[in-house]
């Protein structure tokens, strides 16, 4: 498994994709912070200590990163068959099964990363405007809120994962589904219950962004593990289709 | 006449893709969507074109149908790079702009299908509500701005088309268009005439009768035309520049 990983972090290190992400990444901050510049009767929300941390990642999650994310993991699963490496893999022979598990541990990484860079990005403007008004405790909530919201975005999200590389028909469809089924969490936030239940939003209720009663964050727990199981038994089953 | 051909022969590409047929489905997201939440959340009040905003005007005009648009401008242009096709096309030859336009015009097509498909979605999903009065006069309305924001958008989206064109790959637009339909979605309350998105919803709002759309800023109808021009023609120069390049 480690020279899997070791052969993943090797490949990953030459592809774009990474720096486009980035770009998406920064974006994402940039275009957060213009929504900031509106004036509300003479107060521009950028001046509130805390709301750009804190509007970052609902915005960024529901319109962007998942679905870039998502595409990460199945472009990097899916280029194996079309450039027709997998030929040769199979060969060594690599077990396909593990191969795939290696390749979405490495997007779990990325996915914690760039949170932690829109964290960086949001925390270095926040500090630049009101350097003053920021206390220790609450950019650490912050900084735990946005590491959460990677971990668990990529176990929302990993079903969709493993299905594109259990399909192995292209990575269109994973990009897709992905930005539908982040887009569909604004809705599924006007319901306390549904909030707890879908996969995305359970995401904000585990990290805190959402205030949340224990059996909400529970349920959320719930819901994201059924995630991780769903991916596990597609991963399980392609282990068995080869 | 050549390039109706090319939009043909772009139509015969597109015929064996699945996916494109897939991707229609997504035009009836936001209506069912709608239908849940003033069944089980809301009240439209009685009123059709509260409805409409939501099923129609809101979401899939800033979001749905620009990310659906950029991801078949992503595809259209990464079909011939992929297969190393345009080799063969400029040797029979085929003159780059009009290859381009007639890209553009299968977006286009597709685009309008895809509000059509909206707006039937709306008027089905609205009959299912039982507290909505409806009319044919509500429904001509909802068709008509369908209509416009179908070929409108499809206008607004030209950058993502020129930036597929500059591509090998696909992931650089796909992720472009994410952010620039975000972007779009976003800065209409700062301001509407920088982006084509947000002067499209300008356009289609251009009367007041939506419902939450450009409340707060005084409407320049030429400005948001002149802006999606602006635009477009920057595209089209830099996709000319592209594939010139592209021998």
């Amino acid at each position: 498994m480690r020279t899997l990983l070791w052969a993943e972090y090797q490949k990953i290190r030459r592809l774009s994709f990474v720096w486009i992400a980035i770009f998406a990444t920064v974006m994402v901050a940039v275009i957060v912070f213009l929504s900031g510049l509106t004036d509300n009767d003479g107060i521009r929300d950028i001046d509130t200590a805390g709301w750009y941390m804190a509007v970052a990642q609902p915005l960024g999650t529901f319109f962007v990163l998942p679905a870039v994310i998502a595409l990460l993991g199945s472009y990097m699963i899916c280029r194996e068959e079309q450039e027709n490496t997998i030929e040769s893999l199979r060969l060594i022979p690599v077990n396909e099964a593990k191969l795939t598990l290696a390749k979405m541990i490495i997007t779990l990484i990325y996915s914690i990363l760039f949170y932690l860079l829109l964290f960086a990005i949001t925390f270095f403007t926040e500090a630049a405007l009101h350097f003053s008004d920021l206390s220790i405790g609450v950019v650490l909530n912050f900084l735990r809120a946005y590491f959460l919201d990677g971990l668990c975005i990529f176990l929302a999200i990993s079903p969709i994962i493993a299905w594109v590389s259990y399909m192995k028909k292209g990575y269109w469809i994973a990009l897709v589904i992905t930005e539908f089924y982040s887009f569909i969490g604004l809705f599924a936030s006007t319901s306390n219950t549904l909030k707890a239940l879908y996969p995305i939003t359970a995401v904000f209720t585990i990290s805190g962004y959402y205030e949340a009663s224990t059996s909400q964050v529970i349920l959320s727990c719930i819901s994201l593990m059924f995630c991780v199981g769903l991916s596990a038994v597609i991963l399980a089953s392609m282990k068995k289709y080869k | 006449m050549a390039l109706l051909k090319l939009i043909q022969i772009e139509f015969f590409k597109l015929r064996r893709r699945k996916f494109l047929w897939m991707m229609m489905f997504s035009a009836l997201i936001m209506p069912f969507l709608s239908y849940l939440l003033f069944k089980y959340a809301w009240s439209t009040g009685g009123d059709p074109v509260q409805f409409y905003k939501w099923s129609a005007f809101g979401l899939t005009l800033f979001i749905v149908l620009p990310v659906v648009l950029g991801i078949l401008s992503s595809m259209l242009m990464y079909n011939e790079n992929q297969y190393d096709m345009l080799k063969q096309i400029w040797i029979v030859p085929v003159s780059k702009m009009r290859y381009f336009f007639s890209k553009f015009f299968v977006v286009l097509i597709y685009s309008i299908c895809f509000m059509i498909v909206t707006a039937l979605g709306s008027v089905i999903f609205s009959i299912l509500l039982d507290d909505l009065a409806l009319d044919w006069h509500n429904t001509l309305f909802l068709i008509r701005k369908c209509l416009e924001i179908g070929i409108i958008t499809a206008f607004a989206m030209l950058p993502i088309l020129a930036i597929a064109t500059t591509q090998n790959g696909y992931i650089l637009p796909v992720s472009i268009t994410l952010v620039y339909a975000f972007l779009g979605s976003i800065i209409v309350s700062i301001n509407m005439y920088i982006h084509p998105l947000s002067s499209m919803a300008l356009i289609v709002a251009r009367n007041g009768d939506i419902p939450g759309l450009n409340d707060t800023q005084v409407i320049s109808i030429p400005l948001a035309f002149f802006s999606i021009f602006v635009w477009g023609i920057g595209s089209v120069l830099l996709a000319n520049v592209a594939l010139a390049r592209r021998k």
